[in-house]
């Protein structure tokens, strides 16, 4: 068992993912099991004869400094969950608060 | 001081582009809230990041002018954290394979002197939104305006030993910065922003303590009181027998004290790893020699010339070099025939109120020239020559019909001077009978006089001889 | 559909009624998420209104739901997005409709595009039109079962690890994989952006290579975007003459499914009658394939659904109280994703934090060098095309891959190491066995996608893709 309980919370709470205490055990033999198929590349040698892969273009494009911006056919007040006076207002940020 | 405070900081400079760094908005300040956002700086699904080429290159002007290592090829990475004005979850940024490394800049120490400290790396970066915790009752509004703002980070060694060391390295950095037009560098404005890295320990201990991130200043001046600050705290903790904790900090500007962040539950796990949205950044050899030939002169470069172009003093060429405003304004003023000396006057003396105070040079050099003329041909006294100056920071007329206007012109003519001098002699009779009987002195006490009566208007160098003539009868 | 460019005009509105009656016969399936009669009207007449013909005029297309449409919802088959709308369209809707083209449906596909059976979508499962027991595959199936049914004769979908060609395969229809930059992934909602490439099914190799002639192409929107030109339509051939195709040995196991055996035997000797070579390759790292991909998607998956927090769109499960906005994020995110993506964020944020960075995240790295290298190492020494079975079995039954994530991951055990490398595959139905399709894998070098499409136009040409290949 690669993955504990207490793993699971820890990688929940970087991600910021709600998990129930119910589910915590199901999950982490879920995890387990995944992450002890994966490991098996670290039986392979280590071999970095192959030069490192890019996928796509070898280099990033750049854009001119030009003001274009890509058009919202709707404001944003249409898609967002709560948005006043102009802004996205989410609850106070509590414990992350800055100030 | 019991103990050694070292010092490094983090300095992020707005990139002055027109566009944002990942996408097409403009880049704004004061604008209504989320009026400049895309699908990109939005972190709406399916959007993706096209770097953009101005902010590159400003990226790579600032690392030349810092005498850092541009490497051709560099990664953007991902670093991943939740915050509110952090649309996709992850700032896009560099990390293990940033623009530029090492490099320095020179400053003058308060305490040791002239001395570099030194640059460990420049990256580049995305700028977050603003959370505004005041406009909605109870909740924190987001505007995204600001999100996708090109950012050059700019890292110090932690080679500063006291807060005016910090200081003359921000004054010294931003002047680079201001020099080579790579950012507007107003903390006000948030194109420059300050984070400090501090430790302390007992001087001659060559190992460093454990250090702490003080965030949330807004000005130099606040950037030195923050670190005397936690100077304090840390040298409170330490000699109650305590320990420094890793922390970030935030400066109370009000109350002059920096206070931790309320949660610190988990140290920060930025998973950082490369953007697969976007290839290598790859910058030939010849682009960055470019870079460097058309870099635009230094203020160390400048200060130098200065001396030797005009003959100023050392010290006045620290003074024309604080701003590249301050010294093309006083370039153009000699352009226009003004001799260097007095131009240094002028520019650093009454022009520079103006200036300090945020009002620029309202004043054409062309016209400042002819002022300065006027001194310089006895049309008007240099007393009189500020009252034309200050006039003609809101008056476009020219300077002599502002003299003349006031009533400022030099009067040289020896019938009106005689008048003048007549009526000092005839009021002061005790006087005339001193410098009779040999003391020769009171010249100068008869001088003021007749400056006085005129107002200011008669030319001294002129009211002496006629002031001796009619002594001698 | 059409027969070319500029040749017809009109028929949207027929076209558009006709759509609409096959998708609501069609509604058993469960392959789609948006669709409407009045939508479809609309596309009818802007395509009868258009001043030339192009492409795809009046040609009804199927959208994976992940690429995003300002006409109709785009959810990724996923709570966190109901109701959602993009402001934008992704780059490949704008060219289709320019190029005629309907958009008549979202289709249903396993959330995020994570799954290999589409039993993984927040609304339900997709059935297979050939069995409605079994899967269609996925994560495309919504996509890949519309074409299979006959509702709409082209459709996208997109492939992160196979996710086009395996539920091709299963349903029985042609799905294409370009190049990685060859299409624009600009609206395609990220999944693993350095794997992810929207790709195309058709019911013929002919219409899937109009599809992709019109949609592929350079993006100034795109980083990754390669500066290459549209993929030209396949120049049609009748025989495989002086053409050399590898088999990779790792990709015939002995103890293949001998339905998907027998098929793979008949179409490798239906092309050499056609005149090609074949030759025995190796791949030897191609069986690191799955646990590569198993740790590359999802790390990039883990940074890609961050922004997906309910903060500027997706409903809000949960107004908290104030003075916690994590927990918006965590019952947001928490109740919004469904098991399969919170697996994947969490296996993601595992991999890249402190202290496994190496030994996962840099260690796939390595490996997908070696995998890519592999192939390029093949194509190098004369071999034009490979040529393997796209899946290891046929399309399997509903919920008898649900209990085991890894089972599941192994269904993509011949798509991965392609989708790791970047590389243009195809799959083309080679035969049935028992009733359900097999599908054949063509494998070509970067940007070979019109000599791969006029391989498998010839096989399509002489194969009988339903009949039996046993007894």
């Amino acid at each position: 068992m690669s993955i504990g309980k207490e793993e699971v919370v820890h990688v929940a709470r970087l991600a910021e993912l709600a998990v129930s205490e119910a589910e915590l055990q199901k999950l982490a033999d879920q995890l387990s099991r995944i992450v002890d198929f994966v490991a098996e590349l670290n039986e392979v040698p280590a071999d970095t004869s192959a030069p490192p892969f890019q996928a796509g273009p070898a280099m990033t494009p750049l854009r001119e400094d030009i003001v274009s911006p890509v058009p919202l056919a709707r404001g944003p007040g249409s898609f967002a969950p709560v948005f006043i006076d102009g802004f996205f207002v989410v609850p106070r940020l509590g414990p992350m608060e800055e100030e | 001081m019991t103990w050694e405070i070292v010092v490094g900081l983090e300095v992020h400079v707005q990139l002055a582009t027109r566009s944002k760094m990942f996408c097409g908005c403009a880049v704004t300040f004061g604008a209504p809230p989320n009026t400049h956002i895309c699908p990109v700086c939005l972190g709406l699904p399916g959007a993706l990041p096209v770097p953009n080429a101005q902010a590159v290159k400003l990226g790579t002007q600032a690392a030349l002018a810092l005498g850092s290592t541009i490497h051709e090829h560099s990664v953007f990475a991902r670093k991943n954290y939740f915050y509110p004005d952090l649309p996709k979850g992850y700032q896009i940024s560099q990390f293990d394979k940033p623009l530029a490394t090492g490099g320095a800049v020179q400053i003058d120490s308060p305490e040791r002197g002239p001395m570099n400290v030194s640059i460990t790396r420049l990256h580049l970066e995305e700028d977050a939104g603003k959370s505004l915790h005041d406009r909605i009752p109870g909740k924190t509004a987001v505007d995204l305006n600001r999100a996708g703002a090109p950012l050059a980070e700019i890292v110090s060694g932690h080679d500063m030993r006291s807060p005016g060391e910090a200081r003359a390295y921000l004054t010294a950095l931003k002047q680079i910065l201001q020099f080579a037009g790579i950012s507007e560098c107003s903390m006000e404005k948030g194109s420059l922003r300050v984070d400090a890295n501090i430790s302390i320990r007992r001087h001659g201990d060559p190992k460093l303590g454990v250090k702490t991130e003080v965030k949330n200043m807004n000005s130099f001046a606040n950037v030195s009181r923050a670190l005397e600050a936690e100077y304090e705290r840390q040298a409170g903790l330490l000699e109650s027998g305590g320990k420094v904790q890793q922390v970030t900090l935030l400066f109370n500007a009000a109350t002059g004290t920096v206070k931790p962040m309320r949660s610190k539950e988990e140290s920060h796990d930025y998973r950082y790893f490369p953007d697969p949205d976007l290839p290598p950044l790859v910058l030939a050899g010849s682009w960055i020699d470019e870079q460097r030939r058309s870099l635009p002169e230094l203020p160390s470069a400048l200060r130098v010339r200065l001396q030797a172009e005009y003959a100023v003093s050392e010290y006045h060429a620290h003074q024309l070099t604080l701003d590249r405003a301050v010294a093309d304004y006083f370039e153009a003023v000699v352009r226009e025939g003004t001799e260097p000396a007095r131009a240094v006057g002028w520019v650093l003396g009454d022009a520079m109120t103006g200036f300090s105070e945020g009002r620029g040079f309202p004043v054409a050099p062309v016209r400042l020239a002819g002022l300065a003329g006027l001194v310089q041909d006895g049309v008007v006294s240099q007393q009189a020559a500020k009252r034309v100056y200050a006039e003609m920071e809101t008056n476009g007329e020219s300077p002599g019909a502002i003299a003349a206007r006031l009533g400022l012109l030099q009067v040289g003519d020896t019938g009106t001077l005689g008048q003048w001098v007549d009526e000092v002699l005839a009021a002061n009779p005790g006087e005339v009978a001193r410098y009779k009987g040999g003391e020769a002195r009171l010249i100068g006490f008869f001088v003021g006089q007749v400056m006085k009566k005129s107002g200011g208007k008669a030319d001294p160098k002129k009211v002496q001889p006629v002031l001796l003539e009619k002594l001698q009868t | 559909m059409s027969s070319g460019e500029g040749e017809k005009r009109g028929g949207g509105d027929e076209t558009a009624r006709e759509t609409g009656a096959r998708l609501a016969a069609a509604e058993s399936l469960n392959a789609t998420l948006h669709w409407s009669q009045e939508a479809l009207n609309a596309e009818g007449s802007r395509v009868d209104a258009m001043q030339q013909a192009g492409v795809l005029h009046a040609v009804p297309i199927a959208l994976k739901d992940n690429i995003v449409t300002t006409g109709q919802p785009s959810t990724c088959a996923s709570k966190i997005l109901a109701g959602y709308t993009s402001p934008f369209n992704a780059t490949v809707v704008d060219r289709l409709r320019r190029a005629g083209a309907m958009i008549a449906a979202k289709a249903n596909m396993d959330e995020f595009a994570m799954g290999s059976s589409t039993e993984h979508s927040a609304y339900g499962r997709v059935k297979n039109p050939i069995d409605h027991d079994r899967v269609p595959g996925g994560s495309s199936g919504g996509s890949a079962a519309l074409v299979a049914a006959g509702v709409v004769p082209v459709a996208l979908g997109s492939e992160t690890g196979g996710s086009v060609r395996q539920p091709a395969s299963f349903c029985g229809v042609v799905g294409v994989k370009p190049s990685y930059g060859r299409v624009s992934r600009y609206g395609l909602v990220a999944f693993g952006s350095s794997l992810d490439c929207i790709s195309v099914f058709g019911d013929t190799v002919l219409n899937a290579s109009r599809v992709l002639s019109v949609i592929s192409g350079h993006d100034p929107l795109e980083a990754t975007s390669v500066r290459e030109a549209p993929i030209a339509l396949p120049a049609m051939r009748k025989d495989l003459k002086g053409i050399t195709i590898g088999l990779p040995r790792e990709y015939f196991p002995a103890d293949l499914h001998p339905g998907v055996k027998a098929a793979t035997d008949r179409a490798i000797a239906t092309m050499r009658e056609l005149g090609a070579t074949f030759r025995e390759v190796s791949l030897p790292h191609s069986k690191y394939a799955v646990p590569t991909y198993y740790i590359v998607a999802p790390a990039e998956a883990a940074a890609n659904l961050a922004r997906f927090d309910g903060v500027r769109y997706g409903p809000r499960h949960i107004e908290p109280p104030d003075g916690d906005v994590r927990a918006l994020y965590q019952t947001t995110r928490g109740t919004g994703f469904g098991p399969e993506v919170r697996r994947r964020i969490l296996v993601g944020t595992y991999v890249l934090s402190a202290g496994y960075y190496d030994s996962y995240y840099n260690k796939a790295q390595q490996l997908r060098a070696q995998i890519a290298h592999d192939f390029r190492a093949v194509f190098a020494d004369g071999v034009d095309y490979l040529f393997t079975p796209t899946t290891p079995t046929p399309a399997f039954r509903a919920g008898e891959k649900s209990e085991d994530p890894v089972a599941m991951y192994l269904a993509d055990i011949f798509v991965c190491a392609v989708s790791l490398a970047g590389l243009p595959a195809m799959s083309l139905p080679i035969g049935r066995d028992a009733g359900l399709p097999i599908g054949g894998q063509i494998i070509a070098p970067y940007f070979q996608e019109p000599g791969m499409l006029a391989v498998a136009s010839a096989v399509e040409g002489v194969v009988d893709a339903t009949a039996e290949v046993r007894g």
